[in-house]
């Protein structure tokens, strides 16, 4: 019961923040339509004007709806990105705005303080990936073939390796005491290893299976197999059970890295340098 | 003599950039890094349409096989774009959240000298950055160029300027709402994407091209490649060279007309330093 307080408390003051900024909302309409944009063009250009190309994609990417591929992979990219912004910059501007040192001295468990950072900004992501799905079908014409409540089920069962990704991230800017070159160094990474807008078979052989141990590239994968494809759970149960797997092991690494780095900075006594 | 007074006010706001920026070394190290972070995926996505090793399709709408250099070439044109945005409309902001910008305007230097000297120090470390980036990508990736680089920065240096016009506006619109981010991320962005930065603009929709076509900065992507690559371009190179000057002309004009009445607005309301 004692962690659920605190946690519902940072909850209620990051929604009472954002709803007095409310421009967030603004970028929250503007975005699932401008990100995907630039790869779907690009992929229109490359296509050509004949189909010798189309063709080409197709036989490393099983599709020639390029448009919904680049949409899957843009929404968990742009899920993931928000993520790292809001964890990295959550506790900085703390840090900055020089409150981090006394919420530290309120008698809760910090790690409540990552907890409720973690539920608003599920919350922002479920009102985010809600919004984009609409969107996408007004202006991308973007159609379930599969279930939509097993794409869910995906996103939900991917929750714990986001999470734990943003809790090791948190933990890491205390440490560097810079966030944005490290949100920049993270989603980068994801871009390039988890095949967002472009199948894995293009990449060279030394970086595949540095792209297989990445849990979002399992969650695009088997996205883009049940929505566009029509595949079942049983299709994707390889997919599903590394994301739990992995779930599991970043949850535990992430909380492993924000209690050694809440020890050390009590120790060094360094929470509120910048 | 007043000249010479802004020459060393803007030489006193390099040198503030300079030191701040050199401060933070992972953010010098990133700036490089970054794009080629935003570039690989394009370069792998071009890859997944190709046949043996070239970029047919491509060709049939642009007129070149080379996609990385088409690639390469719109990211420096878009680096210089971010520059001047983020140059200006960010200072503003930044200097409005550390709470200098009232002490700065009491200055007897116009904003619009100062605006000018936050975006030079931006530029100088822009095209570094973006000559490091190239020859990075060059090495990683491989591309070609025709020839034609002084024409091309002949041609880059009146966008360059007619850029400042719309850096005034920005920074007006930032003035106005207290709101740097989502305003200079999503203009930035929308502008790169409607201008062809990674896609000639003949792709887009029926509905958006007109759009595209009346962004001056269209031109300036699509004479540039012409020049550099020999790619098809919309209408003959001196043509758009032509229209980049005239939008050089009108938006310094408009921009600066627009910065001198927000500024105006803003000393009367006394908002500049809320946030």
């Amino acid at each position: 019961m004692s962690i659920l307080i605190p946690i519902f408390s940072v909850v209620k003051k990051e929604w009472r923040i954002m709803l007095r900024y409310p421009s967030w909302f603004i970028s929250f309409i503007i975005w699932p339509i401008i990100f995907p944009f630039g790869y779907i063009f690009t992929a229109k250009a490359l296509s050509g004007m004949e189909s010798s190309s189309l063709a080409q994609f197709q036989s490393i990417a099983g599709t020639t709806d390029y448009v919904t591929y680049m949409l899957i992979g843009t929404t968990i990219w742009m899920w993931n990105n928000t993520m790292l912004w809001s964890f990295g910059s959550s506790l900085r501007m703390e840090q900055m705005r020089g409150t981090l040192e006394s919420n530290w001295l309120c008698p809760i468990p910090k790690i409540s303080i990552l907890f409720g950072y973690s539920v608003s900004q599920l919350l922002m992501s479920l009102i985010y990936i809600s919004l984009s799905v609409l969107e996408f079908m007004i202006f991308y014409d973007f159609k379930f073939v599969g279930s939509p409540l097993l794409a869910l089920l995906i996103l939900l069962v991917s929750v714990p390796s986001v999470y734990g990704l943003g809790f090791i991230f948190a933990s890491l800017v205390l440490w560097v005491k810079e966030a944005n070159s490290m949100v920049f160094l993270v989603r980068g990474i994801i871009s390039i290893f988890c095949g967002i807008s472009y199948p894995l078979a293009v990449l060279p052989s030394w970086m595949k299976p540095i792209s297989k141990f990445i849990p979002m590239t399992h969650s695009v994968n088997a996205l883009r197999a049940v929505i566009s494809t029509g595949a079942t759970m049983d299709d994707i149960s390889g997919e599903m059970l590394f994301l739990i797997i992995s779930g599991i092991i970043l949850m535990l690494l992430g909380l492993l890295a924000f209690f050694y780095t809440q020890r050390k900075a009590k120790t060094l006594g360094s929470l509120g340098h910048y | 003599m007043e000249l010479r007074n802004y020459l060393i006010a803007i030489k006193a706001i390099i040198k503030k950039d300079a030191k701040i920026f050199f401060r933070y070394p992972a953010n010098a190290v990133f700036r490089i890094v970054e794009p080629i972070l935003w570039i690989t995926p394009v370069y792998f996505l071009s890859k997944a349409f190709q046949i043996n090793g070239e970029n047919i399709g491509f060709s049939q709408y642009s007129g070149t096989t080379d996609y990385m250099a088409f690639l390469v070439i719109g990211s420096i044109v878009s680096s210089f774009v971010s520059a001047v945005m983020w140059g200006m409309g960010f200072s503003l902001k930044n200097e409005m959240d550390v709470g200098v910008i009232e002490s700065n305007w009491l200055t007897p230097i116009p904003l619009w000298v100062q605006l000018i000297g936050r975006s030079i120090f931006s530029l100088i470390m822009t095209t570094v950055n973006a000559l490091t980036v190239a020859f990075l990508v060059w090495l990683m990736f491989g591309f070609n160029i025709a020839g034609g680089i002084l024409m091309a920065i002949v041609t880059l240096l009146p966008m360059l300027i007619a850029l400042y016009g719309l850096g005034f506006g920005i920074a007006s619109l930032v003035l106005i709402t207290n709101n740097a981010n989502n305003i200079i991320d999503i203009t930035n962005f929308c502008l790169s994407m409607m201008s062809g930065e990674s896609f000639p603009i003949t792709v887009l929709p029926r509905v958006l091209i007109p759009i595209s076509l009346a962004l001056p900065i269209t031109y300036g992507y699509d004479a540039i490649r012409g020049i550099l690559l020999n790619t098809k371009t919309l209408l003959p190179i001196p043509v758009e060279q032509g229209i980049l000057v005239l939008f050089m002309i009108i938006g310094i004009f408009v921009g600066y007309r627009i910065l001198k009445w927000v500024e105006k607005y803003c000393r009367t309301k006394g908002n500049i330093a809320f946030h």
